[in-house]
């Protein structure tokens, strides 16, 4: 008999995984938000290449646990906080709820001032700048389907490779980068440790979790695709780490030689300047705009994904408005709110990004240990739970992590906490 | 046992259980209920001891059972354990928080309390809350949520959906039980259940699947995504899936199969009825981005020598089995397409009429192998509801309908979560 052939569905396996890229991807990038940013481009003018070596740990750490959520996705269909609320008590998924929405706001705020910071730089107003973006990313959102939001998530993730160039444009000494790559140095000191921290606490956040399998999900990965959606991840975060290498790069070889200290990326774009040309300016600042306005889609929508599973409501993203309101009414409140906070004349964010960190700091162990819990539970997985030697890695990853954190935290309460531990560690 | 009229499934929750002599047994942790009727029963109380064991109390042994006591007539040390049957389901367990369907409103929801109250002297589950004030009552600040809403001028009573219009998702020990009950979800419309079916977990698709009647499984299959669709007949038995695609128009089953992988396709083929089969075999050859692969062989057709009257008792006996009735094909007896009537046309018509005097001999047709776009192009010209397909030699090989043309240009929603690169 003759078969009529299949809609032209290529067979060829590289098309597949290019029809799957997206989850792994977005989130990996979307890691790299306006705060990643400033963290990478802080540690590489005070520290110069020596931190480059914990670039390795914060791949390790990003790929377990996105693989985690990334396979509870693809073998549940259900979205984290689905499985939250369908096995731990109403009052762990109220509370962590809160403790997300109230996190996710204040990153969401941190990502419309790097916006806001952005267009500073090429003398654009805030006050233009921010209700533009805002609406821009709305409609986006509102009336895009989900592959085409990802369609313009992924884009901008390719523009994060203006900062690649930007640290070819500063002209490092390339022996010094390798031996910062390969040799792990380690300074008992409180601002080294405090940095070495942030740099793998931006890294791993809560709403990224929700966000990868959510969107997971929503994209209707299936089973047997699983496969891709892992190289998907695996490639996210290569890609996420390769250009977080030259943001600390590009500030090492410009700011760290010359012994500029700076607070924050934008103040790095400046100093670059006159030390990399006016080029490698506008490279640097274009990175954080695009990282910025990513970093301004994903996290209300993951904040909207979340809670709209958590309680039951309709959601995804290629519903119409009036088909899953409250998933749009939540991703629009967030947006404005995160927006609107800025453009408050006379703000002090830094007191944001201190309660933010905080938020955040105390709902990760949760999210982690929720996580854990979940992917070893044979009732949800089934044969995929994780394998004992997954269950070394995550747990030794998750250990880690939440040690860091707890140090971030101490330090922020009593910033003299840290000299107490390190001064410890020295007489040891 | 004397019922209080209506109590929410978190009032009671937690609270304590004593017997004859007021000895504490345990604290309430769960309710068994036995599904079956419209509104199931409650038949035991699931307990956890101080011990930490669980024991289930039957609902006959109860003295009192409301929001401030519950009592048993027997002693505590003639508690035993009773076992949970298979028709039975534990609310807390198996319900609560889970996801369920809505038929009311078509769509899959989340349990966020039960409403338990007096049917004919029983307690029965009569309805499930699903309101943000259910998830505020669970967590014991029902009246700050309620205060809150007062402040913007809201008065909401919960948001209650009674049990005869939910149908559960979850595959739980009981699901088997499930079959048992008529299906809810078959009162859908097939476009609801499948976008219905589009917002699950595969995993949960197949088994609600399974509660359908062949006929409403037939019609939802085909709104589902090429993907569902496969799923879904792999995990059927073959004699069910094969009676499904007899079921369905022949064009539709034939873009199933042609998604299947070609030994599972021809065994199905292998299965189904001879002529059935036979037309779906021929629909199969056309390529699918044609005329051809989107038509089907469903279609009336008359000689042109017998009157209307005549053509009315006929179309009374086949119309049952053909998706588009509102055309009557006019052929000879080597199915050369000799003209077209509509139903209106023939209503219109003298009884004693030949089709032949009053059937439209100009007829707008297609070729096999004509684009689908074009297809559109002609039915959206000419407002047809369908258009034939014509070979070369002027023989009729099937029809195109509207509603294939629109489901190509606007994938219905359910599908719309696949990507065609």
């Amino acid at each position: 008999m003759i078969f009529r052939k299949n809609e032209k569905k290529p067979s060829n396996r590289l098309w597949i995984f290019l029809a799957m890229i997206g989850p792994g991807i977005i989130t990996a990038n979307a890691d790299n938000d306006a705060g990643g940013i400033a963290t990478y481009t802080i540690a590489g003018a005070r520290e110069g290449y020596s931190m480059l070596w914990a670039l390795f740990l914060i791949t390790i750490a990003l790929i377990v646990i996105q693989e985690m959520a990334g396979r509870m996705g693809v073998y549940t269909g259900k979205g984290l906080a689905d499985l939250v609320r369908e096995n731990f008590s109403i009052k762990t998924t109220f509370i962590t709820m809160i403790l997300l929405i109230i996190g996710n706001l204040t990153v969401t705020i941190a990502e419309f001032a790097g916006i806001a910071a952005g267009f500073e730089l090429f003398g654009v107003s805030k006050y233009v700048s921010v209700p533009i973006a805002a609406f821009l990313i709305w409609i986006i959102v509102i009336k895009g389907s989900y592959r085409a939001v990802e369609r313009v998530m992924l884009f901008f993730c390719v523009i994060y490779f203006t900062y690649v160039i930007s640290g070819f444009m500063a002209g490092p000494k390339w022996d010094h980068v390798l031996k910062g790559f390969m040799v792990p140095t380690f300074k008992f000191e409180t601002d080294y440790i405090n940095i070495f921290i942030a740099l793998v606490g931006t890294t791993i956040t809560p709403w990224m979790q929700f966000y990868l399998q959510a969107s997971v999900v929503d994209k209707g990965v299936k089973r047997e695709k699983y496969n891709y959606l892992k190289w998907d991840i695996y490639l996210g975060t290569f890609v996420t780490d390769f250009v977080a290498m030259f943001i600390i790069i590009a500030a090492a070889a410009t700011l760290y030689v010359n012994g500029i200290n700076v607070d924050s990326a934008e103040e790095a774009a400046i100093a670059l300047k006159p030390l990399a040309g006016n080029y490698a300016f506008i490279l640097f600042a274009i990175g954080l705009l695009n990282a910025s306005v990513l970093g301004a889609i994903i996290l209300p929508l993951s904040t909207a994904y979340a809670v709209s599973e958590a309680f039951g409501w309709e959601s995804g993203l290629g519903k119409k408005f009036g088909d899953a309101p409250r998933f749009f009414w939540f991703y629009t409140i967030v947006l404005l709110a995160g927006a609107a906070f800025v453009l408050i004349p006379g703000i002090h964010l830094i007191f944001v990004m201190i309660f933010s960190q905080t938020i955040n700091g105390i709902l990760l162990p949760i999210i982690l240990i929720l996580m854990l819990k979940l992917i070893n539970n044979k009732r949800i997985m089934g044969d995929k739970v994780n394998t004992l030697y997954q269950n070394v890695l995550a747990w030794g990853t998750s250990v880690m992590l939440i040690i860091l954190t707890a140090l971030l935290l101490a330090g922020m309460i009593y910033p003299r906490s840290l000299d107490y531990i390190t001064e410890m560690v020295k007489r040891i | 046992m004397y019922l209080v009229g209506e109590i929410f499934l978190s009032e009671v929750i937690g609270k304590k259980i004593y017997d004859r002599e007021g000895e504490s047994i345990g604290k309430l942790t769960d309710l068994v209920i036995r599904l079956g009727d419209v509104f199931p029963r409650v038949v035991a109380l699931a307990a956890e001891t101080a011990k930490n064991e669980t024991t289930v109390i039957p609902f006959e042994n109860l003295e009192l059972f409301n929001r401030s006591t519950i009592t048993t007539v027997i002693l505590k040390g003639e508690v035993n354990g009773r076992q949970i049957l298979e028709n039975e389901m534990l609310i807390c367990r198996d319900l609560l928080d889970k996801q369920i369907v809505d038929i009311t409103g078509a769509k899959v929801v989340r349990v966020n309390d039960v409403k338990l109250g007096d049917v004919k002297g029983n307690l029965c589950l009569i309805a499930a809350d699903v309101s943000f004030s259910g998830i505020m009552r669970r967590l014991g600040m029902e009246n700050v949520s309620q205060d809150i809403m007062k402040l913007f001028g809201y008065k909401k009573a919960p948001d209650l959906i009674g049990w005869n219009y939910l149908q559960p998702l979850q595959t739980t020990e009981s699901s088997l039980t499930l079959n048992v009950q008529r299906s809810k979800l078959s009162e859908l419309h097939p476009s609801d259940i499948a976008s219905i079916m589009s917002q699950i977990p595969h995993r949960e698709r197949a088994a609600l699947f399974d509660t359908l009647d062949l006929e409403t499984a037939a019609e939802a299959l085909h709104e589902l995504e090429p993907d569902a669709q496969v799923s879904i007949i792999h995990n059927m038995d073959k004699e069910q899936a094969s009676e499904l695609l007899e079921l369905m128009p022949p064009d539709e089953a034939a873009d199933l199969l042609g998604d299947l992988p070609e030994d599972k396709a021809q065994e199905l083929l292998n299965l189904m009825e001879a002529d059935e089969a036979e037309d779906v075999q021929e629909l199969l050859e056309h390529e699918d981005d044609t005329a051809g692969g989107l038509m089907t062989t469903d279609f009336l057709s008359f000689p042109p020598n017998v009157t209307v009257a005549e053509t009315f008792k006929n179309l009374r006996l086949v119309a049952p089995d053909v998706e588009m009735i509102y055309y009557v094909y006019v052929v000879d007896d080597n199915d050369k397409l000799l003209g077209v009537l509509s139903i209106k046309d023939l209503l219109v018509s003298h009884d004693n009429s030949m089709l032949s005097e009053i059937m439209q001999d100009q007829v707008k047709s297609v070729s096999p192998d004509a684009d689908p776009e074009d297809v559109a192009d002609m039915i959206s010209k000419y407002n047809f509801y369908a258009i034939p397909v014509v070979n070369d030699d002027g023989i009729i090989m099937g029809i195109i309908t509207v509603d294939d043309i629109v489901d190509l240009l606007i994938p219905p929603a359910s599908r719309r979560k696949t990507q065609r690169i």
